[in-house]
């Protein structure tokens, strides 16, 4: 864990081979390059970082790895010798296990059950619990759960004990190589120290472990080594104590800067603000505001606590504690439909589930939220729907032949302008935007962060909550970093966004290149 | 490799299975165990008739199809499904075995396995459909249903079927459908159910029912078999209405009408459900299914003979439903909140 392994260089002067070495992987979909070049060198016993943007390329090298694809070109070796895997089963076949972020679990079935379905060990028809157990409850000792939780079911379990679970179950195999995708996004603090308890005494006995973390602070814990992938390549691998948080942050990002749409004019009247808000485990103690014509900009690593504000904004959820005075009101929205009468409106992230009915056609999906506008003592003119809808397909450049087509049949991207269309049919004093363009392609991203600046241009406030680094830095005039349900920092839109993602990810130290704002 | 293997061998506590398997009795089995013996013993106290052999074993005979078909059904609302149709296929097999006892006077035992095979037949279409179609169950056996009445009417060929030998009286209401005051169809319901607990708790193919019911992606990845196991569960479910329809007929009059079988579809599911069975799938039980289609039959029977209006006993199983489905969802929630 004290060499130091070069790029190119596999470990000279160390004693053990590499239990696992990746050399020249490449993969296309398509036309679509998700990794050009990657290298990637483990040692046995070691806890190894793979870190990347998303899109980066690490998802589809893992699972190369793990046998869900093939690569294009490369070679995988595997304790000296060159293998092929074509198949997940391949994979486990050679000590390789992958727990996924989302476990694949049964909730009604017990924890034991869980350990083996599918690979049942039986005699005659019955399962012989017998022949199963033994294994099964050295195994709980070994990621430290008690054994009377192997008869409960496992949907009683809390998060983190569902995951230990998971990576015991993964164990049942002969594990070398254990790779751990996102554990720790879904776990609080406490539940982090079991998991790396648990990552630590594997690495003592010798498994090897890919650990995948957006969470960069937390690697400097658990890691003795980093990847670092950027645009489909592996751009840098050495021991994790050579390099700071940001000096990774900056690798991943790389000298990317993207164009700021939105001229910076004057704004107008406070439309929201917020003292002190708190909304107990989600975020504290948060205070900002926005503008008439300003476009802020909440970014986050998933979990960050952002998500939540716009919800409370919005009505959806009540704060704990603090003061929020929206829309010219002193008090909270306290339901969705409070806060739209106050001229607020929202783009839900998850628009498949919150946002549309996608039986219904694009009209209909555009003047459900404004029906009153449409007509008379409760009913419907289809005339003023069309004409409104027509005018907002042609505003916001929405792709289809006419307003019947149902939305379900559409793209993500023109999807999501529907949504947003629903949104602005009145001009909104201030508009939520969480994620707007998740999912989308490059081409409608584009377009959607042209109509968020157009729209405040127009003076509406706007709030942007992402997890998307070039979109926040491109839409924004005021960037707030959240970390772990608090604002961290404040940039103005000329940041790096290496700056951004250290202040997400978590860097103590303070900023190099930004403006002389205080870290809150 | 060396793999994790720090667990020390000293600390290997003594093996109870008991601390692996979950419980063998739930506590909503106790509960409606429970509910079921207040209300025999209120309904002695009322109508003292009601304890009597005279009134408990038809009470015991009107169970067993409906605990019958609940172990299939157990089986199909355990994997997250639904079948609506076996009504319909108790009507198909019951004419059809009916006629064949009319025509040709064939043996007992010809006429039970026709009456199952026509049911396992028709539980294969519905079972194929579903699986391998990818439709939602209940859209599938609504539609199966009405093609089976269809074909049963065709096979009716006239108003009803008269006349039918009395082959099948092991399994009537009589004296030679009962041994020691145990009617014998109640004995194969309880048989069946007893198989059919054994079965959803030790055996694989069991087990991995509950799998497929509680995160039916996660099953095909575990490597379980999730589409051959879902024809089975509907041909069993097919193949036991098939063996009701048996009992439908013996318990009828020597004639059987259009209307056999109508309404058993929901009065099973009422059984499942009211036994603790998650419509949400993954979780359930047929000690349960038997309970609840007890529990249904003794509300029914009982508002007859207390000299109530019979429509109460729809109220009361709807009453029963409700609180079982509700307990299940408030269940399900309070899990996905935590």
């Amino acid at each position: 864990m004290t060499d130091t392994a070069q790029r190119t260089d596999p470990a000279p002067g160390h004693g053990s081979t590499p239990r696992l070495e990746m050399r020249d992987i490449s993969k296309r979909y398509g036309g679509v390059r998700a990794i050009r070049h990657a290298d990637l060198t483990v040692r046995p016993g070691t806890v190894h970082a793979l870190v990347g943007e998303n899109g980066a390329g690490k998802s589809t090298l893992i699972k190369i790895l793990s046998g869900a694809e093939r690569p294009d070109t490369g070679t995988i070796v595997i304790d000296g010798s060159e293998v092929t895997i074509h198949a997940t089963t391949d994979a486990i076949a050679l000590g390789v296990q992958t727990v996924y972020q989302e476990p694949q679990l049964f909730p009604e079935l017990t924890v034991a059950e869980n350990f083996f379905v599918g690979r049942e060990i039986t005699r005659g028809p019955t399962i012989d619990w017998r022949a199963q157990a033994p294994r099964m409850l050295e195994l709980l000792d070994t990621v430290g759960l008690d054994r009377s939780l192997a008869s409960q079911p496992l949907g009683t379990l809390s998060i983190a004990k569902q995951q230990q679970v998971s990576i015991a179950k993964a164990l049942l195999e002969q594990a070398s190589i254990l790779i751990l995708d996102e554990p720790s996004a879904i776990l609080t603090d406490a539940e982090i120290e079991v998991l790396f308890g648990v990552v630590r005494r594997l690495a003592a006995d010798g498994v090897s472990i890919i650990y995948i973390s957006h969470r960069l602070d937390e690697l400097f814990r658990i890691a003795d080594e980093v990847t670092i992938m950027r645009d489909g390549e592996t751009v840098s691998s050495q021991p994790i104590g050579e390099l700071t948080v940001r000096e990774i942050a900056e690798r991943m990002v790389g000298g990317a800067i993207a164009e700021g749409v939105h001229k910076q004019g004057q704004h107008g009247e406070q439309v929201l603000e917020l003292e002190h808000l708190t909304l107990d485990g989600a975020f504290s103690d948060v205070s900002f505001s926005v503008r008439a014509g300003e476009v802020v900009g909440l970014y986050g690593l998933v979990g960050s606590g952002a998500a939540e504000v716009g919800e409370v904004v919005y009505g959806m959820r009540h704060s704990t504690s603090g003061r929020m005075r929206a829309a010219g009101d002193d008090a909270h929205p306290v339901t969705p439909s409070e806060a739209k009468r106050r001229g607020i409106r929202m783009v839900p992230a998850n628009r498949s589930s919150q946002g549309s009915f996608s039986f219904q056609p694009i009209a209909f999906n555009i003047t459900i939220g404004s029906l009153g506008l449409l007509g008379r003592l409760g009913w419907v003119s289809p005339k003023s729907e069309r004409r409104i809808s027509d005018d907002l397909i042609r505003r916001l450049s929405v792709k289809t032949p006419s307003g019947r087509q149902p939305i379900g049949a559409m793209s993500g991207g023109n999807a999501q302008k529907v949504v947003l269309a629903r949104q602005i049919v009145e001009q909104p004093k201030l508009l939520v935007l969480a994620e707007p363009t998740q999912g989308v392609d490059v081409g409608a991203k584009e377009e959607i962060h042209r109509i968020i600046a157009d729209l405040a241009e127009r003076g509406t406030a706007v709030l942007v909550i992402t997890t998307d680094l070039a979109e926040v830095q491109r839409i924004a005039d005021r960037i707030l970093v959240f970390r772990a349900g608090r604002v961290a920092h404040e940039f103005p839109p000329t940041a790096s966004q290496a700056s951004l993602l250290a202040a997400a990810a978590g860097a103590v130290e303070e900023p190099a290149e930004t403006s002389g704002e205080e870290p809150r | 490799m060396s793999t994790a293997t720090t667990a020390a061998p000293e600390q290997s506590a003594p093996l109870s299975l008991r601390r692996i398997l979950p419980p063998i009795v739930t506590g909503q089995e106790i509960v409606l165990l429970g509910v079921l013996v207040v209300l025999w013993v209120l309904l002695g106290i009322f109508t003292p008739a009601f304890l009597t052999p005279g009134s408990i074993g038809p009470l015991l005979v009107q169970v067993a199809p409906i605990a019958l078909i609940g172990v299939g059904m157990t089986f199909v609302i355990i994997t997250a499904g639904i079948d609506v149709s076996v009504a319909a296929i108790i009507m198909v097999s019951a004419v059809t075995t009916a006629q064949l006892l009319v025509a040709f006077d064939i043996p007992a035992i010809a006429a039970v396995l026709v009456a199952i095979l026509v049911g396992a037949a028709l539980g294969a279409v519905n079972g194929f459909l579903i699986a391998y179609g990818r439709v939602h169950p209940i859209i599938i056996t609504f539609g199966t249903a009405n093609l089976f009445l269809w074909l049963g009417l065709r096979v009716f060929d006239s108003s009803t079927v008269n006349n039918i030998p009395s082959t099948l009286e092991f399994f009537g209401r009589g004296g030679a459908g009962s041994t020691l005051g145990v009617p014998h169809s109640f004995a194969i319901a309880v048989v069946a159910v007893a198989a059919a607990w054994w079965f959803l708790r030790y055996a694989k193919a069991g087990r991995n029912l509950y799998a497929i019911g509680g995160n039916q992606n996660a099953a095909r990845l575990a490597g379980i078999k999730v589409q051959p196991r879902l024809v089975w569960v509907y041909v069993v479910t097919g193949a036991l209405a098939g063996l009701a329809a048996c009992m439908v007929i013996a318990t009828g009059t020597s004639t059987l009408d259009q209307s056999v079988g109508s309404g058993k579809e929901l009065q099973v599911i009422a059984a499942v459900v009211i036994g603790g069975t998650s419509i949400l799938g993954g979780r359930g039980s047929v000690v349960g299914t038997l309970l609840g289609a007890l529990l249904v039959q003794t509300v029914v029977s009982g508002v007859t003979q207390l000299g109530w209006p019979t429509q109460l006993g729809f109220l009361f199983v709807g009453i029963f439903i409700l609180i079982a489905v509700g307990t299940d969802l408030i269940r399900e929630r309070t899990r996905r909140r935590a």
